[in-house]
């Protein structure tokens, strides 16, 4: 259905850049020019959708990620290791060096108790307490998926855990990565620069200018539709969702051209709006995510 | 989530499933507007999102009046068939088979901290080489279901009405073809990696067995034409297998940190509310019953009260009824795509109501899921979630009966209880959807900390 943005030469070379990333990170990795760092990646508040994303991603993909390119040290959903040695592992990275990821928002609510991770020498660690404790430290914090980066679902009204995105509680930078879940070329694209070349360029809501710099609406296959007026009433039909409360022309995402799951599709491709999920606000200031009665 | 068992003697003689990580996506979802439900709820949980969405637009098709078509039924159940097939496979590979098989030395992820590996060298190599094979078949069927649904996880095809897309042919043949793939791997790989684990650790065939009380809501059943592929809604509570009243389904927060007018409640009546320093709650998971009982979900509850597993209850009957359940369920999308015509156009446009009530019903990757809710103002004023954690992972009510995990742990004979293996297997056969860590106390003093995998 996109053929014509795939022809483009500049946007055909935006689609290949996380792969090409991460094939030189980890040739250089290889070739000993970069060390294989270290990465934590810690679930907060949230579903584990974006270590599921991770784990669909394809060229590159998370086997290369985490057998080539660095150290996976922690990730709860995805270690072998039981509880007890898996935390003394965490905390034995403090002190060293270490990319940290984080995916979910941080639940303050009660000091923390509304999201306990995990159990370190017979004391409760918070998500709370743990963000605060391995971002501080980190040799760069990565937030992905939109409760990372802005509190997102996890921090929607009435934000009955009293979530917050991780910059909130950190006094530091944070990169963004929104997305709901962030997509896999989004974060492997982004770790692969840093080991690289250190912080990619971002904009002024701290997201990689390479993966975030134009609005869907503006890459969007359906933009004629709109240009003309044409718009559909109903889903699955042909015309611009804009009326059905698309909300491509406010969201900034590279969709449009990198699509998902092996490139197969997209929310548009798939008739359905845009629900701005990689935006901040999301969802709260995104909904109706569907509306039949706009005029 | 955490376990809190008392082990005297090496018998665990008690226990207690803890959830720890509160989400209040009920409250949430007061005041917004019905379709946006059906996005809104997948987040709850990043590897089973489409069964929320499948949930809640059926429970907003009873509250608006909407019929689904039957080829808007085939094409929704294929993506929610695309979701089994990508849980079952990430759940057996990459949860169940570290805690059996020794994993490349070298990689903190596969670094652990208990040494009761039994395969032959040769045998293990082989499923450590499965393990990461699966991950390309886990991955098209997340990819089978981004054809029809748009993206993965979180989708957005599926809708009230059926889905919002029509099929391309072009589309029916690219899911066939990677299914065909999927299912080779499944019958070639996964289903003899199964059985062979289980010939190793054969004392798992009497650990972990539970009430052996099961539920389903049905699944893949009930088609005009094809009639019931896999199961209809059903129960065996009473040691016979009878058809399912969801009238009967009641949820308590009596263990559970949360205060309600009435700590025993229908899922149409109030939502509690949470309260973290409730004195005697231990954990964020309710209790639902079925007619005052604890009950077991899943794909074991399935494939037993369907007929098609019958060789016991226990750890490992839960996983191989799993990896079983992974080729029906390819075989009867299968059927489903080779039924459904390309280009029909399913959505309309559909209007809210002042006021309307809902329910749906569907068994998931895990077992039973509900979704309750009443519209009032043309917006949503309850919303009601019961998953199928919440039955397997359930808390205790006033009666003190344990939950069917807690049930299942009960009793055990753990073999070194410096390294109680034996609590982390059994709750990972239930394939529990909490992202957490597990933590085993013994008498009250601790002993050492497991994790479960989501």
């Amino acid at each position: 259905m996109n053929r014509s943005n795939d022809s483009c030469p500049n946007l055909s070379i935006r689609l290949e850049t996380a792969s090409v990333l991460v094939h030189k990170a980890i040739g250089a990795v290889k070739r000993n020019r970069i060390p294989r760092r270290n990465l934590i990646w810690l679930e907060l508040t949230g579903c584990s959708g974006n270590t599921i994303s991770l784990l669909d991603g394809f060229h590159p993909d998370f086997k290369s990620m985490a057998t080539q390119m660095v150290n996976l040290l922690y990730s709860n959903s995805l270690m072998a290791a039981e509880g007890e040695a898996a935390m003394e592992r965490l905390f034995g990275a403090i002190g060293g060096d270490y990319i940290l990821a984080a995916e979910g928002a941080a639940a303050t609510k009660d000091n923390g108790l509304y999201n306990i991770i995990g159990r370190w020498r017979g004391r409760p660690v918070t998500a709370y307490e743990a963000i605060q404790k391995f971002g501080e430290q980190a040799a760069c914090v990565i937030a992905v998926g939109t409760c990372a980066s802005d509190g997102g679902v996890s921090a929607a009204r009435p934000n009955p855990a009293e979530c917050v995105g991780i910059q909130s509680l950190l006094d530091r930078k944070v990169i963004k990565l929104p997305g709901c879940p962030c997509h896999p070329d989004w974060f492997l694209g982004t770790l692969a620069y840093f080991l690289l070349f250190g912080e990619p360029e971002l904009d002024e809501r701290q997201r990689p200018l390479m993966f975030y710099s134009t609005l869907i609406h503006d890459l969007c296959p359906r933009r004629p539709y709109f240009d003309r007026g044409i718009f559909a009433s109903r889903l699955g039909e042909k015309g611009c969702m804009f009326k059905l409360g698309c909300r491509g022309p406010v969201t900034r995402a590279d969709c449009p051209i990198r699509k998902w799951n092996g490139r197969v599709n997209w929310p548009i491709g798939d008739s359905s709006p845009c629900i701005g999920c990689a935006m901040f606000g999301f969802p709260d200031a995104m909904e109706p995510f569907i509306s039949y009665d706009t005029t | 989530m955490g376990i809190n068992a008392d082990i005297d003697h090496n018998i665990v003689t008690d226990a207690r499933t803890e959830g720890l990580l509160f989400r209040g996506f009920e409250k949430m979802l007061e005041g917004r507007n019905p379709f946006d439900a059906v996005y809104f709820t997948q987040r709850i949980c990043g590897i089973c999102s489409t069964a929320h969405s499948i949930a809640s637009s059926m429970a907003l098709e009873e509250a608006l009046g909407i019929a689904v078509s039957q080829q808007g039924r085939y094409l929704r159940d294929i993506i929610h068939g695309c979701e089994f097939l990508q849980n079952h496979i990430r759940h057996f590979y990459q949860f169940t088979v570290p805690d059996f098989i020794r994993l490349p030395e070298g990689n903190a992820l596969f670094e652990t901290d208990h040494h009761d590996f039994r395969l032959p060298k040769q045998r293990n190599d082989r499923i450590t080489r499965h393990y990461f094979d699966s991950l390309q078949y886990s991955r098209s069927a997340h990819e089978m279901l981004a054809i029809l649904g748009g993206k993965a996880p979180h989708n957005h095809g599926i809708f009230p009405g059926g889905v919002t897309a029509p099929a391309a042919p072009e589309k029916v043949a690219g899911m066939r073809s990677l299914l065909l793939n999927i299912r080779r791997f499944i019958c070639d790989q996964m289903i003899p990696d199964a059985y062979t684990i289980a010939d190793y650790y054969k004392e798992y065939f009497e650990i972990g067995q539970g009430y052996g009380n099961f539920l389903t809501f049905g699944c893949f059943n009930g088609y005009e034409k094809l009639g019931t592929l896999y199961v209809d809604p059903l129960e065996s509570g009473s040691g016979r297998i009878t058809k399912l009243d969801p009238g009967e389904i009641t949820e308590n927060v009596y263990s559970s940190w949360y205060t309600a007018k009435s700590e025993t409640d229908t899922p149409y009546q109030a939502v509690p509310e949470p309260d973290r320093k409730k004195s005697g709650a231990y954990s964020w998971v309710k209790a639902p019953r079925y007619r005052g009982l604890p009950y077991e979900v899943g794909p074991l509850a399935r494939m037993w009260l369907c007929g098609q597993y019958r060789h016991g209850i226990s750890s490992m009957d839960r996983t191989l009824a799993r990896v079983l359940e992974a080729r029906k369920i390819a075989d009867i999308l299968l059927v489903l795509l080779e039924n459904v015509i390309p280009g029909v156009c399913i959505q309309k446009e559909y209007e809210v109501p002042q006021s309307a009530r809902g329910a749906g019903l569907i068994d998931t990757t895990r077992g039973a899921l509900g979704h309750w809710i009443k519209i009032e103002n043309r917006v949503l004023s309850l919303y009601q979630i019961i998953t199928p954690s919440a039955w397997n992972l359930s808390t205790r009510g006033p009666d003190n009966l344990p939950g069917p995990g807690e049930k299942a742990m009960i009793g055990t004979k753990i073999r070194n209880s410096d390294a109680p293996v034996e609590l982390g297997r059994i709750i990972r056969s239930f394939d529990p959807c909490v992202s957490c860590a597990t933590h085993v106390y013994s008498n009250g003093n601790f002993v050492k900390t497991i994790q479960v995998m989501p």
